[in-house]
This record gives structure tokens, C-alpha cells and sequence, in this order.
């Protein structure tokens, strides 16, 4: 990767981080949000890291794999079991990790 | 400093040190995952600095290397940032006396735990006038723990043997950082409408199909939202 391109990309990400952040307390006035349009900033996030997380689980050297000896499949859903029954991001990772470890170790 | 702005600081930070427990292996994978994904230690740790929103750090990083285009990058981590646009809206009343260059450092360093802990700890009307202070103690210990975590992942993720794995990491925390944005059913619909059209979408080209899985989400969610008011407003 070229130099430049890193630091255009770090920057561009910096700037966006920062803008949704300051967007409503820097102008420092009474800006209300429409219902509408909290709902979409609210659905937004949870849906773009959903999508970011399922292919991640679901698909190994490029094609999809839905079945228990997919090891990432199997410690990625044992893992959202932990994050909501104990909503912790240590026991989140830990526990997705053992298990993966656990299925390639069974898969042999 | 007068005592009382030093007490609301050490109070901000003393709220902060239990969450450190989640931010620090965050902190540590997402490190790794900058080095992994082809940026030098400069450019990883200028990454951690200028931008310090690790789920968009997160989110991006898998784009980076399948050579996405810088303006899909950055749709994407747009799109993940768009929850810091409430935050700034809910506390813009709470820091409107306050000079420019606080409300520009208290932008930069906001995070997500620190905003729920401020938010339910202080309303805006409160006469307290050293809450700001509260919101960056709490705030700089979080700053400080991922900065200091990503170094190390940065620095001593090569020491990591490669057969752990560790990228996956990078998704598990990502899961676990879902879970309190799952706060009603119509999230949880946008949430899993997004997964399953990100499955069809996976092998669109110059990966746009986050973005398109991500519009999908927000258009069931919306739409699950509206058909339950509805059934609220006839029962």
C-alpha cells in the first residue's frame, strides 16, 4: 500500500469520527433531531456491524460454509450467546476464541 | 484548578475504571488488526490517534485488505459512526456554555460507555457547573486505555503466533459491542435483515454490499417500527 493512501484514509476516517461527534455541540444550539431520522442513525450501526460480522462467520476460503465444522461459525454464535447473556467484550472474545480453538482441535 | 473541578474529574475517572476490563482487549485486538491489514507502526499508530473510533477502525480494516475503494472506506465507517450523531445531539445542550476548544476536545474523545455513564449520572438543566469535568475524567481514562492497548497490539502483535488467529478477534469484539445497540425489536429486524442480505451481497463488486445490507437493515427496521405503532395505536 502507498504511503499517501494510508495517511488519506486516516485522515478522511479522523475527520468523519470527528464531524459525526461534533456535528450538534459545536453550533451549541437547541437542534432537535426529527423521530425519523434518530431511528435511521439508530438502525444504521447495528445493521452495518451486523453485516460486517456475518460474512466474517460464514464464510471460509471465500464460499459460504453454514455447518458445524465451520470453526468460526460455531465460535462466532456461541459468542453472541455470551455477549448477551453477560454483555462483557473480555468474556465475548475469550470465550469465541476457546472455541474456536475447540472445534479446529475436534475437526483435527 | 479549583477543588470542586478536580473532584468531578477524579469522580468521571473513578466511574471509567470498571469499564476498562472491555476496552483494553479491544484496544489490544484492534491493534493487531491495524499492523495485519498492511499499515507500518507510523501509520497504525497515527490511525489510533487522528481517528480513535475503534469500531469504525474495526470495520474498515477488512476492506483495506481486499483493496476496497477509499470512498466505500469511508461510506462504511460512516455509516458505523452515525450512532456518535445522537450522542452529539443529547449532549450538545449539556456543553453549550462551553468555550470552543472544550467542546471540540470533550467531540474528540467522546465515547460510547462514558456517554451512557454521563447521560444517566447528569441532566442538562443540572446546576452542577463542573460536569464537563466529570465527562472528561471518565473520557481520558478510556482515551488513555485504548491508546496504550493499541500501542501494545501494535508493538508485541507480531509476537502473537499466527495459528491463533487472532484477526478473529477483531469480529468477536465487534460482537460484543452489538449487543447493547439491540435495544428494541425493530433494531433487532434491521440488525438480522442487514446479516442475511450482507450473505447474498458478499461477492458484489468494490464491496458495496455492506453499504447495501446496511440500507436494507434500516429500511426493516423502520418499517417493523411503523407496523408496531400502528398495532399499539389500535390496541
Amino acid at each position: 500500500m502507498e504511503d499517501w493512501f494510508a495517511w488519506v484514509l486516516i485522515v478522511g476516517l479522523g475527520l468523519g469520527a470527528f464531524l459525526t461527534r461534533a456535528v450538534f455541540v459545536m453550533p451549541g444550539s437547541h437542534l432537535r433531531l426529527p423521530p425519523t431520522a434518530e431511528r435511521v442513525l439508530r438502525y444504521a450501526p447495528a445493521a452495518a456491524i451486523m453485516a460486517i460480522i456475518v460474512p466474517e462467520l460464514a464464510f471460509t476460503h471465500g464460499a459460504l460454509s453454514v455447518s458445524i465444522e465451520n470453526p468460526r461459525l460455531v465460535a462466532g454464535l456461541v459468542a453472541f450467546g455470551i455477549a448477551a447473556a453477560t454483555r462483557s467484550i473480555l468474556l465475548t472474545i475469550a470465550g469465541g476464541m476457546l472455541v474456536l480453538a475447540l472445534v479446529r482441535f475436534l475437526a483435527g | 484548578m479549583t477543588r470542586d473541578q478536580i473532584s468531578s474529574l477524579r469522580d468521571g475517572a473513578l466511574a471509567a475504571v470498571p469499564l476498562l476490563i472491555g476496552i483494553v482487549p479491544w484496544g489490544i485486538v484492534a491493534g493487531v488488526a491495524m499492523v495485519s491489514a498492511g499499515l507500518t507502526k507510523g501509520q497504525a499508530v497515527g490511525m489510533s490517534l487522528i481517528v480513535f473510533a475503534g469500531t469504525a477502525q474495526l470495520a474498515v480494516l477488512p476492506l483495506l485488505i481486499a483493496k476496497a475503494p477509499l470512498w466505500v472506506m469511508y461510506a462504511t465507517a460512516l455509516v458505523v459512526n452515525l450512532r456518535y450523531v445522537i450522542y452529539s445531539a443529547v449532549l450538545a445542550p449539556y456543553f453549550e456554555r462551553l468555550s470552543w476548544a472544550w467542546r471540540a476536545l470533550l467531540s474528540y474523545i467522546t465515547v460510547d460507555q462514558i456517554f451512557a455513564v454521563f447521560v444517566g449520572k447528569y441532566q442538562p438543566s443540572d446546576a452542577d457547573p463542573h460536569k464537563h469535568w466529570y465527562f472528561l475524567g471518565g473520557s481520558l481514562v478510556m482515551w488513555s486505555a485504548w491508546q496504550t492497548a493499541s500501542l501494545v497490539g501494535i508493538f508485541a502483535g507480531a509476537l502473537i503466533p499466527h495459528e491463533w488467529s487472532l484477526e478473529f478477534a477483531a469480529a468477536l469484539s465487534l460482537i460484543a459491542i452489538l449487543m447493547p445497540l439491540l435495544f428494541d425489536r425493530a433494531v433487532v429486524c434491521a440488525a438480522l435483515a442487514a446479516g442475511g442480505v450482507s450473505l447474498a451481497a458478499a461477492e458484489w463488486p468494490l464491496n458495496v454490499g455492506l453499504l447495501a445490507a446496511t440500507a436494507a437493515g434500516v429500511a426493516v427496521g423502520l418499517a417493523v417500527a411503523r407496523l408496531s405503532s400502528t398495532n399499539e395505536g389500535r390496541g
